[in-house]
């Protein structure tokens, strides 16, 4: 009973979030939407963690679960990998690299010259 | 007789639920972290579906209904941000500031590295959201038109060399503040960065896991944005 309460307060939020998507002219998804309207409701109290909490920390807890079939997806698309599979990887060792060194160094400049904010 | 087994709704989810709670059982009876049920789970069920030839068709019969619960995944999203508005709130210049960094360095060195090694736009664009979490970073893929399955993977690639390289690159650079240290691991490396964050400590566990949301909403933030410049 709890679960279904709960399940269904999350996807009429999930709804909800499709529902401004499709009538905003700029693609953001839906989903997106529906994480940003949640936070809404849980910061103004409208929606109390106790709402949502099981069914959401199960979600959380598995999330990995649900990306699976995304990731079998690939296996339709590998055409576009074939001959830039050492490429594709590079790529995204080295920015993911870039990225920890930036993001890394910026955070701590700013920590060390803003030590009260 | 195999045809009328796995053209069903059944398969699909069977299959998907039975490699991926083998891996789980796998990873705790051998202790060993390292152990990525989505890769291993992903990567077996392509290996199954190539080798006894069962069109993919049939697999995303059932499959679909996992893949639909990827909306209300992002939507709990906000649980996490929500406790750890504290956080934000008193650190807010570093953090976003920090956070803001990141996101804009992995997508000036995806599109640069692309260039350079000649990857092709569609390629590009599923690069792109590769630090993101994967919920979100489905759903960047799909505004982009990009491939999905190659963002996924994207994803956890980044996020396993982000955890296990984390340490030996602070001491490099002399990274040594816990809310830089948990906010480069969630910025980078999202949900897998954060596991590595808490073993570090409970402030760099609580800042990876604030760093996921606020990177996702910025990188989604500058997708738009590039969408509407029409560079995208």
């Amino acid at each position: 009973m709890k679960i279904f309460k709960q399940l269904l307060i999350i996807l009429v939020i999930n709804f909800a979030g499709e529902l401004i998507s499709e009538t905003l002219s700029e693609p953001l998804p839906g989903s997106i939407i529906g994480m940003l309207i949640l936070l809404i409701l849980l910061l103004t109290g409208l929606v109390k963690e106790k709402h949502i909490a099981e069914t959401a920390t199960f979600l959380l807890d598995n999330m990995p679960f649900f990306f699976i079939p995304a990731g079998v997806s690939v296996m339709v698309s590998y055409q576009f990998l074939d001959g830039h599979l050492a490429a594709t990887i590079s790529t995204i060792v080295l920015s993911t690299l870039f990225v920890m060194i930036v993001t890394g160094l910026v955070t701590q400049f700013l920590i060390k010259s803003k030590k009260d904010d | 007789m195999t045809e009328t087994l796995t053209n069903t709704h059944l398969f699909g989810i069977l299959l998907t639920l039975g490699l991926y709670y083998g891996c789980l059982w796998l990873r705790k009876r051998l202790q060993k972290n390292y152990i990525n049920p989505l890769l291993i789970s992903a990567f077996l069920i392509i290996i199954i579906l190539t080798q006894v030839q069962i069109p993919y068709e049939h697999y995303t019969k059932g499959a679909n209904f996992i893949h639909a619960f990827l909306g209300p995944v992002t939507v709990v999203l906000a649980l996490p941000l929500y406790r750890q508005r504290k956080l934000l709130v008193q650190h807010k210049f570093s953090i976003l500031g920090g956070i803001f960094s990141g996101v804009a360095a992995s997508f000036i060195s995806v599109i640069v590295l692309c260039r350079v090694f000649h990857l092709n736009e569609i390629l590009e664009r599923s690069l792109i959201p590769h630090s993101v979490t994967t919920p979100i970073g489905i759903a960047v893929s799909n505004s982009l038109e990009a491939i999905e399955g190659i963002t996924v993977i994207s994803i956890i690639i980044t996020g396993l060399l982000g955890a296990s390289i984390a340490k030996i690159l602070y001491r490099i650079l002399r990274i040594t503040h816990p809310i830089a240290k948990g906010l480069t691991l969630g910025t980078s490396a999202h949900v897998l960065g954060t596991t590595k964050a808490i073993e570090m400590g409970e402030t760099e566990g609580a800042v990876s896991s604030l760093a996921i949301g606020v990177a996702a909403i910025t990188t989604v933030i500058m997708v738009t944005v590039l969408q509407v410049w029409g560079l995208y």
